[in-house]
């Protein structure tokens, strides 16, 4: 729990380096802007701006690192929403609801939602983080690959709720995807796939490989429109609407809520990253939901499940890695290296001795969270703006600054060529009607499936019975599997009620048409 | 008016040309009299944050400050150090290129079983200051006290103890080497099998594993949640003194760890002695700055200057070492 004298110094600590506030805003900016452009992750804004703080000082470079943490993790949403393709691949499940909203006209409230979400989910998980820092870091310790894999299947069962006309051909696409995760050398040291080109050694970057998927198959559908938004009048950038989707967010605490835990938790797993975080938080929100047959036509519920998961899974992440030193993903991984460049080697050590300095980074976290809410809503009222250019213009600078981003980052070729096979195989997929999204759904897990697999049959030697002595792992799948059956039910529920109420009003009709004859008759 | 005639203009351009061409071909002890005369780039192999990177980045101001121009870190990550060594063996033979990578034993592993088209010898070695070798821990709160009590079970029943390791990896090498010392029947263990040190070490530290064999630097910050069993070093280590070596419970062959720190191309060094000697004197004089090895040493990153020589020996060593167990990690 909280350790008050502590936090106090804590206090100090924030009141005294008032100066490193300045990066705040600074930060954000640099990570909305740099997670917007398709084709650059988190982790790589992270990385181009590591080096500038080399020549901060300690407190200064970890606000302005966080910054661009925090505001990378919302920016991502913004294309994700006004044109349906990702930024990174954490804001993949945004997609599903927030572009069916903006193509309702609905974008600006769209967009107040994520940023909502992204924000409150943001804060929770770090007050959470607050309180629980140590306790937490300890359990994360305990997961071990049956509970991992657990939690991938889980995600895999997104793939129920993308929906596709043919459940044969989604099944197909999520095998492809699959596959195409596990090329590369999997955990036990084999290489499969690689064609022998040691660029895929390590696998398919999965970051062009979604941007040419998505968005070879978005753009070319854009392409025949003159705007990405077809009625005029939907196309508007309206500050108060953007107002009153952040204010319509706090109707949902129930969907903000599970959101956030299942983030913070996700999000505080050592290789995982957000980038499941928003699939499950979509796939449990959707399930429960009453109204599940409007996801993915543009239910709010979806967006704001997908960005809290987002926001809060990076509370849990900071906090594997301020109490284990073990980055919960890339990003930070990076903040580590930010740490170890002034001299501070975060771990059980450094939050013993320094708890105060722990804490000031958490509530400047929240302070951060708190700032990206007014710099947010700049930010998507100078981006919605996109709405209003014609397509002939944004498409083809979309698909140069997407082509650049994945150059950037390691100034191979490699990225390019990526982007380009999957646009093709993006084309042909949406072609013959296979969901691109299942493809991606695969890529994104395909790996954690095999490897924890793998692992588990290792480690158990092939006794499924070792099930038994990991009660996680036991827990999870129970969760799951009453999850489901609760659906399930439910749904039987709702069917008979429907069916009820269908033979009512086949009465009432009837009635009425006895009623219409009887007087006729007369 | 001047007499410039068309005949003047040739003979300028004429010795324009020569000049040029007398560039071109300029023996290498002219061409080093003005090296670096331009931005040096430093290959890093690895992503940003890794071991090399933070080393790379924390040398640079003192490497700078010898070399008298600025260095620019370049990182390419990706296959086992392939990618990035197979960069930097492209870029011309000209002293603006230079690495900061783990050697060994990634150089010799990508040729051993990635089948990578260049050999050992076509890397040349300034300064290996990081010497890492394998560590068999435990968790801290784990039954398991010692590593003579790991063999004693797991001679009595090879699956009693799971073990975590890298596959194809000096760490991987030295289990089985010690095992088999040990007389421990390898083909019934229950081995764990993950793609890299990090994950492998979390699942030591979180008892995912009874056992964990990883690169033993690793786990400094993680020191409080491990028990150290086994150090697979010739002699005590000095960041990690209380960890047993391996000599006192077994006698076994081992393979050193990770060897990290500074190379160049061979063809550099051959084509070009007098750039490779700058190069080499100033990394000397960089690593023996009191300045760079207090900063240094606060990082938990490493100076020690062993030379050209005996960081060649120690990472040809390693590489002899890998060829002759590269059946052990197939």
């Amino acid at each position: 729990m909280i350790d008050v004298s502590a936090f106090n110094d804590a206090l100090g600590i924030m009141f005294t380096s008032v100066g490193s506030w300045g990066w705040i805003v600074p930060g954000l900016i640099v990570g909305l802007v740099f997670s917007a452009i398709p084709g650059i992750s988190i982790t790589m804004a992270m990385a181009i701006v590591l080096p500038m703080s080399l020549y901060m000082d300690f407190f200064s470079a970890i606000v302005f690192l966080t910054s661009v943490y925090t505001g990378a993790g919302f920016g991502g949403s913004v294309p994700a929403i006004l044109m349906n393709i990702p930024g990174s691949p954490s804001s993949f499940a945004t997609t599903f609801d927030g572009y069916a909203m903006s193509q309702k006209g609905e974008h600006n409230e769209a967009l107040g939602y994520a940023l909502f979400a992204s924000t409150l989910c943001g804060i929770a998980g770090y007050v959470l983080l607050l309180l629980v820092i140590e306790p937490l870091a300890d359990i994360v310790l305990r997961i071990g690959p049956v509970e991992m894999f657990a939690v991938a299947i889980w995600g895999m069962m997104l793939l129920g709720s993308l929906g596709s006309t043919y459940i044969s051909r989604g099944l197909l696409a999520a095998a492809l995807g699959i596959l195409l995760g596990t090329v590369g050398m999997n955990t036990a040291g084999f290489t499969r796939g690689t064609l022998g080109l040691p660029v895929l050694l390590d696998g398919i970057a999965p970051i062009p490989a979604m941007i040419g998927l998505l968005a070879a198959s978005q753009l070319l559908s854009l392409a025949s429109r003159d705007y990405i938004i077809e009625a005029e009048g939907s196309r508007e950038v309206s500050l108060r609407k953007i107002l009153k989707g952040c204010w319509g967010t706090l109707k949902y605490p129930g969907v903000l809520l599970r959101g956030s835990i299942i983030g913070i938790i996700i999000g505080a797993v050592p290789g995982v990253g957000s980038s499941i975080g928003n699939l499950i938080a979509y796939a449990e929100t959707k399930r429960t939901a009453k109204d599940s047959a409007t996801f993915g036509k543009g239910n709010p519920k979806g967006v704001i499940a997908a960005e809290s998961a987002v926001a809060s899974g990076e509370g849990g992440s900071m906090a594997t890695m301020l109490a284990l030193g073990i980055p919960g993903g890339g990003a930070t991984a990076i903040l580590i290296a930010a740490f170890m460049m002034h001299n501070i080697v975060p771990g059980p050590s450094f939050i013993e001795t320094q708890k105060p300095m722990v804490y000031a980074i958490i509530l400047n976290n929240i302070v951060q969270a708190v700032v990206l809410l007014a710099v947010g809503i700049g930010f998507i009222y100078v981006a919605s703006n996109i709405m209003k250019v014609r397509t002939r213009y944004v498409l083809p600078a979309i698909l140069v600054i997407a082509t650049l981003g994945t150059f950037a980052v390691t100034g191979e070729a490699a990225g390019p060529i990526t982007l380009f096979v999957f646009a093709l195989l993006g084309y042909a997929l949406n072609r013959y009607q296979y969901p691109v999204s299942a493809v991606v759904v695969g890529i994104l897990l395909g790996r954690m499936l095999e490897t924890e697999f793998l692992r588990s049959y290792q480690l158990s030697g092939g006794n499924p019975l070792y099930i038994l002595e990991r009660p996680g792992a036991m827990a999870i799948f129970a969760v799951m599997f009453a999850s489901l059956a609760m659906t399930a039910w439910g749904k039987r529920k709702q069917n008979r009620a429907e069916a009820a109420e269908a033979l009512a009003m086949r009465q009432i009709q009837e009635e009425t048409r006895a009623a219409h004859t009887t007087p006729s008759k007369g | 008016m001047t007499d410039f005639t068309r005949r003047d203009a040739f003979k300028i351009s004429a010795g324009g040309l020569a000049a040029v061409s007398g560039m071109v071909a300029m023996p290498s002890i002219l061409r080093a009299a003005t090296y670096p005369s331009r931005p040096i780039n430093v290959i890093v192999p690895f992503a940003t944050g890794g071991y090399n990177d933070r080393l790379s980045r924390a040398f640079m101001p003192y490497l700078e400050q010898e070399l008298g121009q600025p260095l620019v870190i370049v990182n390419k990550p990706g296959a086992g150090t392939q990618l990035g060594n197979s960069y930097a063996l492209n870029q011309p033979a000209d002293g603006y290129s230079i690495l900061c990578t783990s050697a060994a034993p990634y150089i010799p592993l990508t040729v051993l079983l990635q089948n990578a088209p260049y050999k050992v010898e076509d890397f040349s070695m300034i300064n290996l200051p990081s010497r890492d070798y394998t560590l068999a821990a435990t968790s801290s709160g784990g039954p398991v006290k010692t590593f003579a009590e790991v063999i004693e079970k797991l001679k009595k029943d090879p699956s009693s103890l799971s073990i975590g390791v890298q596959p194809a990896s000096a760490d991987y090498a030295n289990m089985v080497l010690a095992f088999q010392a040990a007389g421990v029947d390898a083909s019934k263990l229950r081995i764990v099998t993950y793609d890299g040190g990090g994950p492998a070490r979390n699942a030591t530290a979180g008892a995912q594993v009874d056992v964990g064999f990883v690169g033993g630097e690793g786990f400094l910050p993680l020191k409080s949640k491990v028990r150290p069993l086994a150090i697979f070093a010739a002699e005590q280590v000095d960041w990690y003194p209380d960890a047993p070596l391996i000599g006192a419970t077994l006698k076994t062959d081992f393979v050193e760890g990770s060897q990290r720190g500074w190379a160049v191309t061979t063809k550099l060094k051959n084509e070009q002695p007098e750039i490779f000697k700058i190069l080499v004197a100033a990394v000397e004089k960089a690593s023996k700055n009191p300045k760079a090895i207090e900063t240094l040493k606060l990082q938990e990153l490493a100076t020690t200057w062993y030379g050209p020589d005996a960081s060649n020996k120690a990472y040809l060593d390693n590489a002899a070492k890998m060829a002759k167990y590269v059946d052990l990690l197939k």
